[in-house]
């Protein structure tokens, strides 16, 4: 069945290469188990750092598991708009605890 | 087959209607879904963030009590079960309805959804079961949701070394590492019990096609945040 | 005219033509249909809002004549009563109850469980909602968990005591509250609560945005419709919240855990953050569907359109917005971060903007209108002035410095009471009203209605008003005898004017009560579009179908084109009905084969 002439839901792509986002992942997991052990840095450059190849790997799911990459802005937005509020939450409540 | 002619013919109610999302409904619906349980998820971990901050004594050092390298086998197995999961996915856009099919030239078969599927399930049965079997030893070690049990192997240890087990704030860490990982557990159970009705129900009977697999794709995007949820708890709470 | 009378969508018939005769159980108590749903809502909620009723009736007896054996009192347990008086441990009670049914289980399932599910598909042009499956679960889950609310009573030691707000450590020691199963009752039913509400908004949501009939283009939507699409995403997002709390709330009841518990190192005042950061979009959710269903009737009543009609559209979304940063403003008093504290005294004043250009507009609409004081008409409008005076306390206790002395004495009693009563009650009576003929083809009886109102109007202001003033005078809230204080002794002779009158307010209810249930068999029936309206709902016969029309309409125009000169003789178009001018809407293509 072919596609009507309304505008696809998403757009044409190449579908990405699902085994290497895997190799990525896998990669990125390592990588974050090393730091934790074995890298003698800083505690707080260690969570930086952590916290950055998590958000990362979390990037990669979304963004290509979950085809955020291809899709519309609309619907991006449907899982964009619960982080600021989670963020306004979390940042409040410790600074109000900071005080 | 592209992604962009995949089930556009099956976005409409069946009646005229304005353009809308440009999206079906069954995955529109769960996009907003899973924009509800991220903040769920905020409530969690976000209540953990802040007690950990806020926390009147040091946290007990990862690897103490919890067993990493265990969990990062796990978290791989999770990662493996999302991998599957999109692969079933690109198999059904392809038509592949098939368990395993030998391609010419090839050694190894070609995996159709069939396949995929089971994967998946199977990898996401293997996560829980080994969670369960994490929380089984965690208790008999002394780690409960109330903190290290009086008496424990864990309470002795905490005794001993106080900072390496985080003994002032054992109870807060009791407290969110089982309800944090225990509602992504429960949240992981509930899709492997989605995912084995659509198999029995739809998959082996061969219901989906490329014309119309809207199931797979509505509980590949749930399978997804999932193992993106563990991503963040496996970071958070078993490595800092 | 003809063009009005072409344009009558077809209704979908007597028949159910295209489906099997369905059995009375999947007809009328396991049913998909919006419609029914959206009554079973209805009569369930009613129930539930003449339950807080009762306890609020009991809390009045004990605070206007605290030395005095309640009448009927002798009914209650010895737990409950002692000597016909009300014991301490079950005043607290009564008011964690009252708060919790009227907020969970009246107002919220009343505006939304009933009105979103009723109208949305009707006001669209769609046959149902987009899940009608995931919509029946979300009605049997909230009847769940109202029955689970409701257990609370029955079990040892009974419901919570710790006001609906459930502020711990009180919550969460049992030796401290004298609760035990009640507080956990209370955490699993708003557990289940919260799965009702987000399985429904999610179908809210879907369906706005994916069902619209042809023509039905975002700014064609009534303002009812803009309402309970935003407060549905305000629900989809707050209420998850409020399960996790409750959830580390059961925990830390049952399992031993410690969130907030300080002693372990947990913080007590994330109770407080985590409730309230859900707290004040509910208060959203309890108040944007009846300002948008007043929008509607205050249009028609009018026989002009709503002013300001786009202002009208980003004022919601400005107060949904604001409404996510202004939570602070309950914990004032709680010790918290006053720099953060100064951030919500600036957010809470914000808000009052976009809620005041609504009444601005509201009255803007009535202004040299051709008014219609129908029963809806008058009750929008008494939604309007009472939401007003609610709005204006509000602006009080935004003020930190203000609220200081203000918080948690009656002041605040009275200001809920303004928006929850004098605001979403009222709309409620005319939503009621206004759509009682699409729901059972029946008018309710316009004299008794009037009646009703007057005497609701007039015994509410005397029962929430004189609250302004002794709270002003320091009469705290949830206080069980205010005359053990002797600076609250003079006031005593308000309390107890208060007290009468919220007791005939209370039978006032009756006469509503009445009319609702005795028009359904007796009523007047109704002609098909009773209010010369112009919503897609109008075009139905009364009650509407199974399944609505049998081909959704075309839509021609916005929802307000009241006294439009394209109308001719009449001093409505309705939005369904097509004029030579207009041209048809091109709908997104249908699939082939359906």
């Amino acid at each position: 069945m072919t596609a009507t002439s309304s505008t696809p839901s998403t757009a044409a792509h190449k579908r990405p290469n699902y085994v290497m986002i895997w190799l990525y992942l896998f990669v990125l997991t390592v990588a974050e188990v090393a730091l934790a052990f074995e890298l003698p840095l800083s505690r707080n450059v260690k969570l930086l750092l952590l916290l950055f190849l998590a958000v990362w790997k979390a990037l990669l799911v979304a963004l290509f598991f979950m085809h955020l990459k291809f899709e519309r802005w609309r619907l991006r937005l449907i899982f964009i708009i619960p982080l600021p509020l989670a963020a306004i939450l979390i940042t409040a409540v410790i600074m109000e605890k900071v005080f | 087959m592209t992604h962009a002619t995949q089930t556009l013919d099956q976005m409409r109610p069946p009646y005229p209607a304005e353009p809308g999302s440009g999206v079906y409904s069954s995955k529109l619906g769960m996009w907003v879904f899973l924009a509800s349980d991220v903040m769920f998820f905020t409530a969690l971990i976000g209540s953990y963030i802040i007690l950990r901050f806020g926390a009147p004594g040091e946290w007990a050092k990862p690897g103490a009590v919890l067993n990493v390298p265990l969990t990062a086998v796990n978290t791989f197995l999770l990662i493996c079960s999302s991998v599957a999961m999109v692969k079933a996915y690109a198999a059904i856009q392809d038509g592949k309805k098939y368990f395993l099919r030998p391609v010419p030239g090839k050694t190894l078969r070609d995996g159709g959804l069939k396949f995929w599927l089971l994967v998946t399930i199977l990898c996401g049965a293997a996560f829980v079961s080994v969670q369960v079997v994490e929380y089984i030893k965690l208790v008999g070690h002394g780690f409960t949701p109330a903190g290290y049990r009086e008496g424990s192997l864990l309470a002795e240890h905490a005794a001993a070394d106080a900072a390496k087990y985080g003994a002032a704030v054992a109870g807060l860490y009791g407290s969110s590492f089982f309800t944090m990982t225990g509602f992504h557990g429960f949240h992981v159970t509930c899709g492997v019990i989605s995912m084995t009705y659509l198999y029995i129900t739809k998959v082996l009977p061969e219901k989906y096609s490329p014309q119309d697999y809207r199931g797979i794709e509505v509980i590949g995007l749930y399978w997804h945040f999932v193992d993106l949820v563990w991503i963040i708890l496996f970071t958070i709470v078993y490595l800092i | 005219m003809t063009s009005v009378a072409h344009a009558q969508p077809h209704a979908h018939g007597g028949g159910d033509a295209h489906h099997a005769p369905m059995s009375f159980w999947r007809k009328y108590i396991f049913s998909t249909d919006h419609k029914i749903i959206g009554i079973q809502f209805l009569f369930v909620s009613l129930f539930f809002l003449l339950v807080g009723g009762i306890l609020a009736m009991q809390i009045r007896w004990q605070l206007g004549f605290p030395a005095k054996p309640m009448p009927g009192g002798g009914l209650l347990p010895e737990t409950m009563v002692s000597d016909g008086h009300i014991l301490p441990e079950y005043y607290v009670q009564l008011v964690s109850m009252h708060g919790t049914f009227m907020v969970f289980f009246a107002i919220m399932p009343l505006l939304v469980g009933v009105y979103a599910n009723f109208l949305i598909p009707l006001k669209i042009g769609a046959h149902d909602m987009a899940f009608p499956r995931i919509n029946m679960w979300s009605f049997w889950a909230a009847l769940l968990a109202g029955l689970i609310m409701t257990a609370s009573f029955f079990v040892p030691n009974g419901p919570i005591r710790s006001g609906w707000t459930n502020y711990v450590p009180l919550a969460a020691r049992p030796d401290l509250s004298g609760v035990t199963v009640g507080q956990m009752l209370w955490c699993i039913s708003i557990v289940v609560l919260g799965l009702s509400s987000v399985m429904g908004s999610l179908n809210y949501i879907t369906t706005i945005i994916n069902h619209r009939a042809p023509g039905m283009t975002w700014f064609r939507m009534p303002l009812s419709v803009w309402a309970l699409f935003i407060t549905a995403i305000l629900g989809v997002l707050a209420l998850p919240v409020l399960q996790g709390a409750a959830i580390m709330l059961l925990f830390d009841n049952v399992l031993g855990t410690h969130f907030f518990d300080p002693a372990a190192g947990g913080q007590a005042l994330l109770w407080q953050h985590l409730f309230w950061f859900f707290g004040h979009p509910e208060v959203y959710i309890l108040i944007l569907p009846a300002m948008g269903m007043v929008s509607d009737i205050i249009a028609n009543g009018s026989r002009k359109p709503i002013f300001g009609y786009h202002s009208m559209v980003f004022a919601i979304i400005g107060i949904a917005f604001l409404g996510w940063i202004v939570w602070g403003h309950h914990m004032f008093m709680s010790g918290m971060n006053p720099t953060l504290g100064s951030t919500f005294m600036v957010s809470t004043l914000l808000i009052a903007v976009p809620s005041a250009v609504k009444v601005f507009n509201w009255m803007g609409t009535m202004w040299r209108g051709n008014l219609r004081f129908h029963v809806p008409m008058m009750n929008a409008i008494g939604f309007v002035s009472m939401f007003t005076i609610g709005g204006l306390s509000g602006i009080y206790m935004a003020a930190t410095p203000v609220d200081i002395p203000l918080h948690d004495t009656q002041f605040i009693v009275a200001h809920i009471h303004y928006v929850l009563f004098g605001g979403s009650l009222f709309a409620l009576f005319a939503a009621m009203t206004y759509w009682y003929p699409k729901m059972f083809g029946k008018m309710m009886s316009e004299r008794l209605g009037k009646v009703h109102f007057w005497l609701t109007f007039v015994f509410y202001n005397m029962t929430f008003f004189p609250m302004h003033i002794i709270g002003m005078g320091g009469q705290m809230r949830r206080i069980y005898d205010p005359t053990i204080y002797n600076f609250l002794k003079p006031q005593q002779p308000l309390n107890e004017f208060i007290s009468y009158s919220a007791f005939a307010l209370f039978a006032v209810q009756f006469l509503f009560a009445f009319n609702f249930l005795w028009s359904l068999k007796f009523g007047k029936k109704a002609p098909q579009n009773p209010w010369d309206d112009n919503g897609l709902e109008w075009s139905l016969p009364n009650p509407a179908p199974h399944g609505n029309w049998e081909k959704v309409p075309n839509v021609y125009r916005g929802p307000y084109e009241f006294s439009a000169p394209e109308a001719g003789d009449k001093d409505y178009l309705p939005q369904y009905t097509k004029l030579p001018t207009d041209r048809d809407p091109v709908p997104a293509p249908v699939p082939a084969g359906h």
